[in-house]
């Protein structure tokens, strides 16, 4: 019997407010003190390290507007994650979707007239992106409702085939994507009407919308039938399917919705902030970080913002820490490490573990098996009862 | 297409194959105890990092696999405490482990004074049979031509298959992962058996991992993978979690992958960003089709279990 079978998982009935909130800083901390660990084997000064992020992340109004407009596609993809993994659809496909959210803005962007007035424009580019995004989940969504297909390896290997597509159309061809009056191969400038106006310094528009698509996400699913139904496939297919919840159609509304909402963090991406299809600028994983800020927001669409924001926090912060001779590539781990421990946190907020006094069944040969076989409630050992019923 | 560029293509693809490979079996052998380790991606990048450090220090390609190994297991532990010990949902912890490790791999690979980034590979990566052998007709660049590793790679996948059917030890694997409470009753130590199948799994994702900076690409850099993690978790499924199946498909990925690179000697225009694609296609289009075929038999069914948490005081 090993050390492992006498660990004693105890479902908490109710976890307290103090565990609730308690059990998430915990797991922060752990996991700045993990990557402290890391950081001092490579010969890196830990607390210079957070002390450098922290200024270049939240010092002063230039900062903050940096970590704003950075957390604004990260709200977006968390989303997107969050409304997926709610109905227990691993969608790993906010990264692709994302590029092709991006693509199909620039495309409307560079094709309809520059003299579009601007309100139409936006709407335009928004909405391009949206729909593409979501026709991108489709790939992935039909066969996950139609055959039961595994959505974590379509939606995977759709990422990779949007990120070829994408640098296909500024780095291999000459499309109109790509400006043709440059050597070095980049994106076409968007006309000003396509550009998101500014509503403080660097942050642009996309920011409030992202947050106002983070409150209606969040009643839909806590107020609708809608959202209902979502939750209650998330938590037992079979129960739902009792319930007359059709199960395939909810599947695809779910998975077009998220798709639409990574499409969407790709419109305002090229339309906020870079202006531009621009391949580099936009493979920079902020898919993937979406699953992050979901898993850590425990999937809840307010807490999706302020997660964002932290994530960014850190992510722009990362850029400043060149200056002190630390690699950027920190971030990327402490962003890993963050989700690790908030992941196990998690396991903790529900349960706690305990010691068993002895080891439950050793003792057991097949003598009492039979016995505990033959009069099951005539048994007072515990142990016997866990292991006949 | 003439005969020498299928040749080389034929002989490229069993290079490139086997990291694949290598990570698909470890994962077949988890996923057969009921453990689905996603992170596969992750384990692979960090066993490329530490292999390629270690290569670079010791110029040992065996001390540089093993480093690279133990790496991915030591990976595959976290894994494995999470899922088999906590309970935690499999798929979130899976994807825990491919972030950690992107970060961790990418981190160390440009950390410290003279950054793995900017390495050469110290290490002589030889054929395993004479030269003259690499020489015979077709045969011999196709079969005869490749390192030691690649041999070893297919003996483990014939001793991974005997393991899984022919023996004890792997019938108790398949019974955890097909009904564990079944097993436990049986008195087989479900937790025991999980955590070595997962560690078993690391293992060899690292390895692959370590091969594939050492002997296939002979520099290091950020992600070098490129997705040859999550291939191989889909393999696993058109493998339809047999050993030998896993082989095959690992050779066509392999094809796949060096496309690209044939049909430029070829001379056949198609942009280098469309062959990227190909491999990923062609795995989303095998595992739609394998869903949606009606004769789906139980041979290639899932391990019932998968993915699912034991816990013997719920059964």
């Amino acid at each position: 019997m090993s050390v492992l079978d006498r660990i004693e998982v105890k479902p908490r009935a109710q976890a307290t407010a103090v565990v609730q909130a308690g059990v998430p800083l915990l797991a922060l901390l752990a996991a700045l003190m993990l990557g402290a660990i890391v950081l001092i084997l490579t010969g890196a000064n830990p607390l210079e390290v957070y002390r450098t992020m922290l200024d270049a992340s939240l010092n002063g109004q230039r900062a903050i507007e940096r970590t704003l407009t950075f957390s604004t596609p990260l709200i977006l993809t968390g989303l997107a994650a969050a409304v997926a993994f709610r109905m227990k659809l691993y969608s790993i496909g906010a990264e692709g979707q994302l590029f092709m959210g991006a693509i199909a803005a620039s495309a409307v962007a560079l094709q309809l007239p520059e003299t579009t007035p601007k309100a139409l424009m936006l709407v335009m580019v928004l909405c391009g992106g949206a729909v593409a995004g979501a026709l991108w989940a489709g790939l992935a969504a039909v066969p996950k409702a139609v055959f039961g297909t595994d959505e974590i390896i379509t939606t995977l290997m759709l990422n990779f085939v949007a990120l070829a597509f994408m640098n296909y159309l500024i780095f291999g061809s000459q499309t109109f994507w790509r400006d043709p009056d440059r050597p070095v191969p980049q994106g076409l400038s968007f006309p000003e009407a396509a550009e998101l106006p500014a509503v403080s310094g660097r942050l642009h528009l996309g920011f409030p919308i992202a947050v106002a698509v983070a409150l209606l996400l969040w009643w839909v699913l806590k107020s609708t039938t809608f959202g209902f139904r979502v939750r209650t496939i998330g938590d037992s297919k079979r129960a739902a399917r009792y319930a007359g919840v059709g199960v395939p159609g909810t599947i695809m509304v779910v998975f077009l919705l998220s798709g639409s909402l990574a499409g969407l963090a790709g419109a305002i991406e090229v339309a906020g902030v870079t202006n531009r299809l621009d391949p580099t600028a936009l493979a920079i994983e902020l898919g993937y970080t979406g699953i992050i800020i979901a898993a850590v927001a425990r999937l809840n669409p307010i807490g999706v913002v302020p997660v964002a924001i932290f994530l960014a926090a850190i992510e722009t912060a990362g850029s400043s820490l060149q200056s002190i001779g630390v690699d950027t590539e920190i971030v990327r781990l402490l962003q890993g490490l963050i989700f690790l421990s908030v992941t196990t946190g998690e396991f903790f907020v529900s349960n706690r573990l305990g010691w068993r006094a002895q080891a439950p069944d050793e003792s057991l040969d097949d003598h009492d098996l039979q016995q505990a076989a033959a009069e099951p409630e005539a048994t007072s050992n515990p142990a016997l009862v866990g292991e006949t019923t | 297409m003439n005969e020498s560029v299928i040749i080389l293509s034929l002989a490229s693809a069993v290079v490139a194959g086997t990291p694949i490979l290598l990570a698909a079996l470890g994962e077949i052998v988890a996923e057969r105890s009921g453990i689905m380790n996603l992170g596969v991606e992750g384990m692979m990048l960090v066993g490329a990092v530490v292999g390629f450090w270690c290569g670079v220090h010791t110029g040992s390609l065996t001390l540089g696999l093993l480093a690279g190994g133990f790496a991915g297991l030591v990976l595959s532990l976290i894994h494995a405490v999470l899922a088999i010990t906590l309970r935690v949902d499999q798929t979130v912890s899976g994807l825990s482990l491919v972030i950690v490790g992107g970060g961790l791999s990418a981190y160390l690979g440009a950390a410290g004074e003279v950054p793995l980034l900017e390495r050469a590979n110290g290490v002589a990566v030889t054929p395993l049979f004479p030269a003259s052998f690499a020489d015979l007709p077709a045969v011999g660049p196709v079969l005869l031509g490749h390192d030691v590793v690649v041999y070893l790679t297919v003996a483990l996948v014939a001793s991974t298959a005997w393991l899984l059917y022919r023996s004890s030890l792997g019938l108790s694997l398949r019974a955890v992962g097909e009904d564990p409470a079944a097993a436990d009753a049986a008195g087989l130590d479900v937790v025991k058996i999980r955590y070595l199948s997962t560690a078993f799994g690391g293992f060899c994702a690292g390895l692959g991992g370590a091969y594939l900076v050492l002997a296939v690409l002979g520099t290091w850099q950020a992600g070098l993978t490129a997705g040859a993690g999550w291939i191989a978790v889909a393999l696993v499924i058109v493998a339809g979690w047999r050993p030998w199946f896993a082989l095959i498909g690992a050779l066509v990925f392999g094809v796949l992958r060096g496309l690209s690179f044939t049909l430029q000697i070829a001379e056949v225009d198609i942009p280098s960003d469309f062959l990227a694609m190909i491999p990923f296609v062609a795995a989303y289009l095998v595992v739609v089709g394998i869903s949606a075929s009606p004769s789906r038999s139980r041979q290639i069914a899932a391990p019932a279990a998968l993915a699912q948490p034991y816990f013997r005081e719920q059964r």
